[in-house]
């Protein structure tokens, strides 16, 4: 970037134990070559004099006795080769001043040591980045430092550059469809689409454009086409050319400069009042190093990002690292994603689990995981198996629960009966979570989420694991046998050969996972005060966004008073705008004072947002943005939202409708006189109610609702004939104690149909039905059922009545209005 | 219960009132065109009381509809106490579950609307108001208790009728809440049953949003507000993929969660089966899962705000004289039922209920419009506007 500059000056401590190696230029170390073997090799007996120190002693024991070997660094800095000598074999006491120079016990991962390696220099492994890790965890055991001492962060003034213009991409893939993608489809197809026999993502060659697009984003920068991933895998690295590389790299290039041509730059808007901006490689790492690690055996931290193998970090040989095989994608901000595959070691390499945990008879596995979703079940998470029924341990998922299964002498060769968290606790969620599942003779399998012991008792003993398998494979993701898909998200896995205890595993959880930034945005401005910052805590959240939290205002300038600085309404702004979603800070309304500010600065907010990543954690730059601070002001006037127009017309419903349960249960009771809670009715109701028309709409209408009409019709009719009180009432006159043919001669009859029809039905209401027609046809009715050919029953008066009641009761003229 | 008649008979009977049910919607249809006052006074008192009118009445209200009063047509029909017993209560009952049925024992937030409407309170009240409809005491009914339904279960039960034995209470004096920490329906016992219970008080905001702003939450969706309020048990990347939050869960969260910190003293015990509220104590269930996203807002108090009053559901209408902010149910409550849309929202519904359709056409929308201005204008009286809906749905 043209604009920037880069003064380093000196700076103030965060934290009390500060560190402050500032390392010179790392030179050009050799080209990263992998070396063959990767155990140290046949180590030659030590025969000079003895450590003269304990300190001499724990670099021999940690760093010596691993990098003597010759082909590591053994093969040049030895006695009589490249200096330093710090792994000179004749003395470890002159190893041990060769190496104090070149190392931070203080802060192991600064060391100058560790930088060369970080840089390429004679790397053992094919990721740079892993054997600095190796390394640190090495420096850091002779230092001691593994019980989790408090390392500190100097920050340091960060080049000042204004928000520059930006390209972002486009929404639409078309842009990208017509230029970039047509050479990735063509060239990049064998491997990187979904399908491919070999398939290897990330799949931006998929004939899918927006799964290509996707996928693409990353690496194709827009600013600089040359810097494209795309491109520099081709000139650089002369990945899979398919003729020349340089050639090839030029196409690439051109295809992208064509697609970065037809991108307009983004601006910031000049009347915002934004501070300077800064990318995240121009953040200082917050080197937390608070996680305690002592008798780690195995680490993952998944930091190489590329390739195949996911490498066992944690220093002690011999490295269990992890074949990924299948679906299984890199994720950024440290990670990978497990989709349909897994991450196996190799027998020989797992055996070392077998080994020294069975030294101890305890153990801890310990994930960062982020479950895919909560509805896999017996799906393995991390396993050291020989297959589905056989196993020394496994943390596996069951919905909402996570299982333990540890083989020992108080369970079965599969580790059943299990240990799994209740259900109802919901411990697992398909969010990051920390896991920890502990094992030791006396107290048994524990296991702790998010720092905290779930509370679930092992249904088994304690017991030993001397039956453990040491032909078994370690694995995560899956079963070895690739049947038991675990589908999730690690951030970090670790395996220690001691129990952890509450402590350890929440000096853990506090240490979080993935790499941190503090980022310094300079308002010095717009504050008038020197060198102030706007400090945040960055880190790149997951593949698709970056955690922004702990705001803080800071002076890098010791002697810096802020005064009185109203600040209000701070966004992030990502590549010349504003993001759109996650602006937590706008709501910011405070002032920077002298008395609320410390040797810390001034802390703003307590809580962290996450903001979308657009183009990756090497192109997304970012600045801020203020409503209010110190004297300058940017006035936002809220946009007016559009009031959606009206619906379009639909064609009214009917207007006939159904009366619903409640209602036909009162009109019933209504039209007969007999209460909704007499007996039989209440409870023929409470029956039948759920059968009756719910909803009025005439279109709901089923034949289960007549039945359920006439069911209670003919209860409530049964209710009234059978109270002698009430059918006096309402059929004053009637002779129910005689036959049909003499009760419904005409006068019986008329007194009965005109009760009915009197009380049930309303006349002259052109809506409704009939009366006339109605009166004739219940007439009928009774005349037909008064037929017995002369041997009626003593009560068929009454069922006449009954149902010639129900009829009417339970028909349209009740049901429909 | 002696069965009268066989099984074989009562299905043929069945069959033949279907066909005659069927056979009376052509006739009712087609007789529509040809309603007088007769007719509408008829269909008037069913759609209200939901049975058929007496003589007597339907004639006094044909009456009042020939002499161009329909409305009082309409309140004479509101007199039977099936509008009550039943209209009404069927009209609430879906609001006080999470089911959204009918078909659950009456309890207190379905009597205290019942009662609301009857007195003609002001019915926006229901959603702040220190208020409680109970039965009169007497024999047979269990007493009124903070700690059990069966008091209005028993009124149910026993068919009494709530038109003229509803008595207007407080919760404060009925319950022991203390009166500043009621909200109408809201702190009612039905309500904290079903929306304090367990969880994390998110649903007490999003039933009331259902059931008085006739608004789920998708349809105030707004990922452009601050998410500075969105607790620490949302996953700010479900199964590790943060688009997920950010173009979903946020949209719903950022405005949800600053209000249902109005919610934050209220529980609800399922052992004791009453409302728990704990003045100036957060309830645990606000710290559900705080790791899932330590950086995540941490509930101190119940202090809420009300971050849709911008953006698009500014729209909602909220009123320009309250301060969109606050501490406690009862300021919310007042917030939501001070805006247009919970205003519209009980004219859409008592329309659907009485209407038999939602607002179809331009016509219908206007008069849910003028109906609701009525409203506003009568001091949220609902009767009125169940009146007008029954004269604007009479029939030609």
């Amino acid at each position: 970037m043209e604009h920037r500059h880069a003064p380093i000056r000196p700076v103030r401590a965060l934290a009390i134990a500060a560190l402050a190696l500032v390392l010179s230029a790392c030179g050009g170390g050799a080209k990263t070559v992998e070396n063959p073997v990767t155990t140290p090799g046949g180590p030659p007996t030590y025969s000079g004099p003895a450590p003269a120190t304990a300190d001499v002693q724990a670099f021999k024991i940690n760093v010596w006795d691993n990098l003597k070997a010759s082909n590591r660094c053994g093969q040049c800095h030895v006695g009589g080769g490249q200096a330093p000598q710090f792994v000179r074999l004749d003395d470890v006491n002159l190893a041990y001043s060769a190496a104090n120079p070149i190392v931070n016990l203080t802060s192991p991962r600064d060391s100058r040591m560790v930088q060369k390696v970080a840089g390429g220099h004679n790397c053992w492994l094919a990721s740079n980045d892993a054997c600095a890790d190796i390394l640190t965890q090495w420096i850091s055991a002779w230092a001691g430092a593994t019980a989790g001492g408090v390392t500190g962060v100097v920050l340091k003034a960060p080049p000042i550059f204004d928000p520059g213009t930006s390209k972002g991409f486009p929404t639409s893939p078309a842009l990208f469809g017509t230029t970039v993608h047509p050479m990735l489809e063509r060239y990049c197809s064998r491997c990187h689409v979904s399908t491919a026999a070999a398939s290897q993502s990330p799949f931006f060659a998929s004939s899918d454009l927006d799964e290509a697009y996707a996928a693409a984003k990353v690496k194709i920068n827009l600013d600089q086409p040359a810097l494209s991933r795309l491109v520099v895998r081709l000139r650089s690295e002369f990945h899979n050319c398919w003729s020349d590389c340089a050639s090839n790299a030029n196409e690439m290039e051109a295809a992208i400069v064509a697609f970065a041509n037809q991108v307009p730059a983004t601006q910031v808007d000049p009347s915002l009042v934004f501070s300077k901006a800064l990318r995240l490689p121009d953040g200082i790492v917050a080197s937390g190093g608070n996680r305690y690690s002592g008798n780690q055996v195995a680490l993952w931290e998944f930091k190489t990002g590329r390739g195949t193998i996911a490498y066992d970090t944690s220093g002690v040989e011999p490295a269990l690292n992890l074949n990924l095989s299948g679906d299984v994608q890199w994720v950024g901000g440290w990670g990978i994603n497990v989709r349909s595959g897994k991450a196996q070691g190799s027998t020989s390499a797992s055996r070392k689990l077998h080994d020294l945990i069975k030294a101890t008879g305890e153990y801890t596995i310990e994930a960062w995981v982020a479950p895919g979703n909560v509805a896999q079940e017996d799906s393995r998470i991390v396993s050291y198996s020989g297959g589905t029924t056989t196993r020394n341990f496994m943390l596996g998922q069951t919905l909402y629960s996570y299982d333990f299964y540890n083989r020992s002498s108080s369970t079965n060769q599969n580790g059943d009966p299990k240990l799994t968290t209740a259900a109802a606790d919901e411990d697992l969620q398909a969010t990051l979570q920390h896991v920890v599942a502990t094992f030791d003779p006396v107290r048994g399998r524990r296991i702790y989420v998010n720092g905290e012991y779930t509370g679930d008792a092992d249904p088994s003993s304690g017991g030993t694991i001397s039956d453990w398998d040491d032909t078994f494979a370690f694995v995560l993701g899956n079963e070895v046998s690739g049947d038991r898909q675990f589908q999730g998200v690690f951030r970090l896995v670790a395996v220690y050969n001691r129990a952890l205890t509450e402590p350890q595993i929440q000096t853990n959880f506090q240490a979080g996972v993935g790499e941190k930034f503090y980022l310094l945005f300079s308002v010095s401005h717009l504050v008038g005060v020197p060198e102030s910052y706007i400090l945040f805590e960055v880190s790149q959240f997951d593949s698709y966004s970056y955690l922004f939290e702990q705001p803080t205002f800071i002076s890098l300038d010791p002697t810096a008073k802020p005064g009185s600085i109203p600040i209000a309404g701070m966004r992030i702004g990502v590549n010349g705008e504003e993001a759109a979603v996650g602006q937590a800070y706008r709501t910011l309304d405070t002032t920077i004072t002298d008395s609320q500010y410390g040797p810390l600065g001034q802390p703003l907010a307590n809580i962290g947002t996450v903001i979308a990543l657009e183009k990756g954690p090497e192109g997304d730059e970012f600045f801020l943005t203020f409503d209010v601070l110190g004297t300058h002001r940017n006035v936002r006037l809220d946009p007016v939202p559009l009031a959606p127009g009206p619906p379009p017309d639909v064609q009214r419903a009917p207007d006939v409708g159904l009366r619903v349960f409640d209602e036909l249960n009162a009109t019933m009771s209504e039209l007969t006189g007999i209460p909704t809670t007499a007996p039989g009715v209440a409870s023929t109701y409470d029956t039948i109610k759920q059968s009756l028309p719910t909803i009025e709409t005439i279109d709901t209408f089923v034949s289960a609702h007549p039945v359920a009409v006439a069911q209670l019709a003919i209860q409530y009719c049964n209710a009234l004939v059978e109270n002698p009180t009430a059918r006096a009432q309402y059929f004053p006159g009637f002779d129910f104690a005689a036959t049909p043919a003499t009760a419904f001669a005409p006068a019986g009859r008329d007194i009965v149909l005109d009760a009915l029809i009197g009380r049930m039905l309303r006349t002259n209401v052109p809506t409704e039905p009939s009366a006339t027609g109605v009166r004739g046809d219940l007439d009928l009715l009774i005349t037909r059922l008064s037929n017995c050919s002369g041997s009626c029953a003593a009560d068929r008066t009454e069922t006449v009545v009954k149902a010639t009641c129900a009829a009417l009761l339970g028909s349209a003229a009740t049901l429909v209005h | 219960m002696q069965r009268t008649w066989s099984t074989g008979r009562r299905q043929t009977w069945s069959r033949r009132l279907a066909v005659a049910a069927l056979g009376l919607l052509g006739v009712l249809q087609g007789g529509l065109a040809f309603a007088d006052a007769r007719s509408q006074a008829k269909r008037m008192h069913d759609r209200l009381a939901g049975v058929p009118p007496t003589e007597a009445v339907l004639t006094a209200m044909a009456s009042d509809i020939a002499a161009g009063r329909p409305t009082d047509a309409a309140q004479r029909a509101m007199q039977h106490r099936a509008f009550y017993d039943v209209t009404l209560k069927n009209f609430a009952m879906p609001w006080t579950n999470r089911d959204q049925t009918v078909f659950a024992p009456l309890n207190d937030y379905v009597a205290t609307v019942i009662g609301v409407v009857r007195d003609d309170v002001g019915f926006d009240r229901i959603l702040y108001d220190d208020i409680l409809y109970a039965g009169r005491s007497g024999s047979g009914i269990p007493a009124l208790s903070a700690s059990s339904n069966e008091h209005f279960a028993a009124l149910e039960r026993q068919g009494v009728n709530l038109r003229d034995e509803l008595v207007r209470t407080t919760q404060s004096a009925a319950y022991g809440v203390p009166a500043e920490a009621t909200a109408g329906v809201i702190t009612s016992r039905a309500a904290a049953q079903a929306f304090f219970v367990a969880g994390t008080n998110r649903a007490m905001l999003r039933f009331t949003l259902m059931n008085h702003l006739c608004t789920d939450l998708e349809q105030v969706q707004d990922p452009t507000r601050p998410p500075d309020r969105i607790r620490q048990d949302v996953s700010r990347s479900p199964g590790g993929d943060s688009r997920v939050f950010l173009n979903n869960c946020i949209a719903c969260h950022s405005g949800m969660d600053p209000l249902a910190q109005a919610f934050a003293y209220y529980d609800y015990d399922e052992t004791a089966g009453r409302m728990i509220y704990t003045a100036g104590v957060v309830r645990p269930k606000y710290f559900n899962n705080e790791d899932t996203f330590p950086a995540g807002y941490s509930t101190p108090d119940d202090a809420w705000d009300n971050y849709w009053r911008k953006g698009r559901n500014s729209l909602l209408g909220w009123d320009g004289s309250l301060p969109g902010k606050g501490t406690g149910a009862k300021s919310l409550g007042r917030e939501l039922a001070g805006s247009d849309k919970f205003a519209s929202c009980q004219v859409q519904k008592v329309f659907r209920n009485v209407c038999f359709r939602a607002p179809s056409d331009a016509q219908d929308r206007a008069r849910v419009d003028a109906m609701t201005a009525s409203f506003k204008a009568s001091g949220f009286k609902l009767k009125q506007v169940f009146a007008e809906a029954a004269t604007y749905c009479m029939g030609d």
